[in-house]
C-alpha cells in the first residue's frame, strides 16, 4: 500500500529548474533514501512533500482514506538545519511543539520526556537550547519531529552534520523507528542509505535518475566485479586475463586484481579454468556486489 | 487550545527577554518627562544663572488637560517608535533564521500564529501604556490640578486602539519581509505617510485614526467624548482587523527557499 504518491513534480526557482519532472510513490512502512550529490534538488523535493512550498506543475497524493486532516498531523519533519528559540529549554519546546500539534500539556510532557531519553538529551532538558552543541540540536530536531508519533517522517540530511558516534546513533535510530512509520531521509552519505533503507531514490540535477528497492538495483547492474590475489604474482598475468572473453576490464586493486565482467558465471568457471591451467597460486577469490558508491557514481556521472 | 499555546509561549518569550520591566519603565518616562520639565522649567532657568539682573521670567503654567496632552504626545512619538522596534521581529525573525520552518511544520493554523503573537504582544503594549499614563496623571494631578481618573481611564482605552493600528502595520510587513529593520523602516515609513496625508486633509479626513490622540486632547478640555473620535477609534479598529487578515493572507503565501 502507498502511503504518497508524487506526480511529475517540477520546481522552477527564476528559470532554474530544480526539481525536474518527479514521480515516485512511498510505500508504507518503508525506509526510502533519496540520494544525490549537493545541488541535486534533495531538500526543494523533501520541502515540497512536508508542504513548505508549492511544486510548479505536478502533485502530490497522499493517501485520503488514511489521511483525513491537514497533512501535517501525520508528518514529522526535520529540517537540514533545525534552528530553535534559543531561550527555550530542550524540554520546553518539545512541550510547545507537542501542544502546536494538539497534544494534552500532560500527554506533551510525557512524550518529551521519553523522546529527550531516546535521543540521550535527558540531562541537558533543562539547559537553553542556545547552549546546546550542534549534535544536540540536530538530535532535539529529530525529537521534535517525532513529537506527534508521525506515521510519514521526513529527515533531510538527519546524520550529515553529527560525529561518528551521533551518525550511529541516529542510524539505529531510524531502524527503531521504521517499525512503526515511513521514513523519508535524504543523505549524500552511501554508507548510510545503504545500511538503513530499503529503498533509495536516486537524484542530479534535479531528475530521477534510479529508483527502487537497494537489492534490485544491485541486480540491475549490468556488470560484475571478480576480485582476484595470488601469493606471488604470476608473468603475464594481464595479458592472459585479457584473452578470456567474458573479462571486460582489468584493474590493480591493492594486491590483486579487480576485474570486470559481464556475466559472473561464465567468467568464473573461465577464470578458474586459466588459473587451474596455468598452475597460479590463487590466494583469493571474490566475487564483489558492486556498492551503491559504484552505481551513485556510474549514474551521476553518465 | 492551539491558540492559548503559541500566547503563552510568546508572553513567556517577552518575559525572559525583560520586556515586561523595561517597556513599562521607557513607557512610564515619556508619560513623566514633558510635564514634569514643564513644571520645573522656571526653577531650572533660574538656577541656570546666565539670565541678566532685572529681567522677570514669564511662563505661564500649563494647564492640568495640556500637561497631560504633554504626557500622550511624547507617548505618540517615541511610543510608537519603541514598540515598532520591540515587534519588528516578531514573525520576520522567524521567517529568517528558520524556526518558522519547524513551527510551520506542525499543523499550526496561520491565523492562531498571527493573533496569539499580535495580542500577546498587545498585551504588554496595553499594560505598559495604562501603566504609565496612570503614572504621568498621578504627576499630572499632584503639580497641576485635578482630573478625574475615570477620564484619564477612559482616554487611555481609546489611545490603545491607536498602537492596536500600529501593531498591525508591523504585522503586515512581518508576514512578508524576512529583514526586522525592513520592517522597522517600512512602518514607520507608512506612520509618518499616513499623519502627513492626515494633516494635509484634516477638515476632509475627520475620522482618521491618526487624530485618535488630537480628539483625546480635546476631551480633556471639554470632558465630553466626541463623536469624531468614537469614529476614528471605529476605522483604526476596523483597519487593524483587515491588516490582521492580510498578514495571515500574505503568511500562507510566503514560500521559503
Amino acid at each position: 500500500m502507498s502511503i504518497m504518491s508524487a506526480n511529475h513534480l517540477t520546481k522552477i526557482f527564476q528559470n532554474h529548474t530544480v526539481v525536474d519532472d518527479l514521480s515516485f510513490t512511498l510505500e508504507t512502512g518503508k525506509c526510502v533514501a533519496l540520494l544525490g550529490p549537493n545541488g541535486a534538488g534533495k531538500t526543494t523535493t523533501l520541502r515540497m512533500l512536508a508542504g513548505f512550498i508549492k511544486p510548479s506543475q505536478g502533485n502530490i497524493q497522499f493517501d485520503e482514506e488514511q489521511f483525513t486532516k491537514d497533512i501535517r498531523h501525520y508528518v514529522g519533519y526535520l529540517p537540514q538545519y533545525p534552528v530553535f528559540h534559543n531561550w527555550m529549554t530542550g524540554e520546553e519546546f518539545l512541550i510547545y511543539v507537542g501542544q502546536l500539534a494538539y497534544l494534552s500539556k500532560n500527554d506533551a510532557k510525557t512524550k518529551a520526556q521519553e523522546l529527550l531519553d531516546l535521543v540521550r538529551l535527558g540531562d541537558d532538558k533543562q539547559k537553553r537550547i542556545g547552549k546546546y552543541s550542534g549534535g544536540m540540536k540536530q538530535r532535539l530536531g529529530i525529537a521534535q519531529a517525532l513529537m506527534h508519533d508521525p506515521q510519514l517522517i521526513i529527515l533531510d540530511e538527519p546524520v550529515s552534520s553529527l560525529d561518528p558516534i551521533g551518525r550511529r546513533e541516529v542510524l539505529n535510530l531510524i531502524r527503531e523507528l521504521k517499525k512503526d512509520a515511513t521514513i523519508l531521509f535524504s543523505t549524500h552519505i552511501l554508507n548510510d542509505a545503504e545500511e538503513v533503507s530499503d529503498d533509495i531514490l536516486l537524484l542530479n540535477h534535479g531528475k530521477l535518475l534510479k529508483q527502487g528497492a537497494i537489492h534490485e538495483i544491485h541486480s540491475q547492474q549490468e556488470t560484475k566485479t571478480i576480485y582476484l590475489a595470488f601469493q606471488d604474482e604470476p608473468k603475464f598475468i594481464e595479458e592472459r586475463l585479457k584473452e578470456i572473453n567474458s573479462v571486460f576490464n582489468i584493474k590493480r586493486e591493492n594486491a590483486g586484481f579487480a576485474i570486470t565482467v559481464h556475466d559472473v558465471n561464465e567468467a568464473r568457471s573461465q577464470l578458474l579454468e586459466v588459473i587451474q591451467s596455468e598452475g597460479w597460486n590463487l590466494t583469493k577469490f571474490e566475487v564483489l556486489t558492486s556498492s551503491l558508491e559504484d552505481i551513485f557514481i556510474k549514474a551521476v556521472t553518465e | 487550545m492551539q491558540w492559548q499555546t503559541i500566547y503563552k509561549k510568546e508572553m513567556l518569550d517577552h518575559w525572559r527577554h525583560f520586556k515586561w520591566i523595561w517597556v513599562p519603565i521607557v513607557f512610564i518616562l515619556f508619560a513623566v518627562m514633558d510635564p514634569l520639565t514643564a513644571y520645573f522649567m522656571p526653577i531650572i532657568l533660574e538656577s541656570a544663572g546666565n539670565v541678566p539682573e532685572g529681567a522677570t521670567i514669564d511662563i505661564p503654567n500649563p494647564s492640568v488637560g495640556e500637561a497631560m496632552i504633554m504626557s500622550f504626545s511624547q507617548l505618540n512619538m517615541l511610543g510608537v517608535l519603541i514598540a515598532v522596534v520591540i515587534s519588528m521581529g516578531l514573525i520576520s525573525r522567524e521567517l529568517s533564521t528558520g524556526v518558522y520552518e519547524l513551527i510551520l511544520s506542525k499543523p499550526v493554523r496561520y491565523s492562531h500564529y498571527i493573533t496569539a503573537k499580535f495580542t500577546a504582544m498587545m498585551t504588554l503594549l496595553s499594560v505598559s501604556i495604562i501603566i504609565a499614563l496612570i503614572t504621568g496623571w498621578y504627576y499630572v494631578t499632584v503639580l497641576f490640578g485635578d482630573l478625574a481618573f475615570t477620564q484619564l481611564l477612559t482616554s487611555a482605552i481609546f489611545y490603545i486602539f491607536y498602537f492596536m493600528l500600529i501593531l498591525s502595520i508591523v504585522m503586515v510587513f512581518n508576514s512578508f519581509l524576512t529583514s526586522p529593520g525592513l520592517v522597522a523602516f517600512l512602518s514607520i515609513f507608512t506612520v509618518v505617510v499616513l499623519n502627513a496625508i492626515t494633516s494635509i486633509f484634516d477638515h476632509v479626513i475627520t475620522w482618521s485614526p491618526m487624530l485618535i490622540s488630537d480628539y483625546i486632547g480635546t476631551y480633556f478640555f471639554s470632558g465630553e467624548i466626541e463623536t469624531d473620535l468614537y469614529f476614528s477609534t471605529g476605522i483604526a479598529i476596523i483597519i487593524s482587523l483587515l491588516l490582521l487578515w492580510l498578514s495571515i493572507f500574505l503568511l500562507k503565501r510566503q514560500e521559503m527557499h
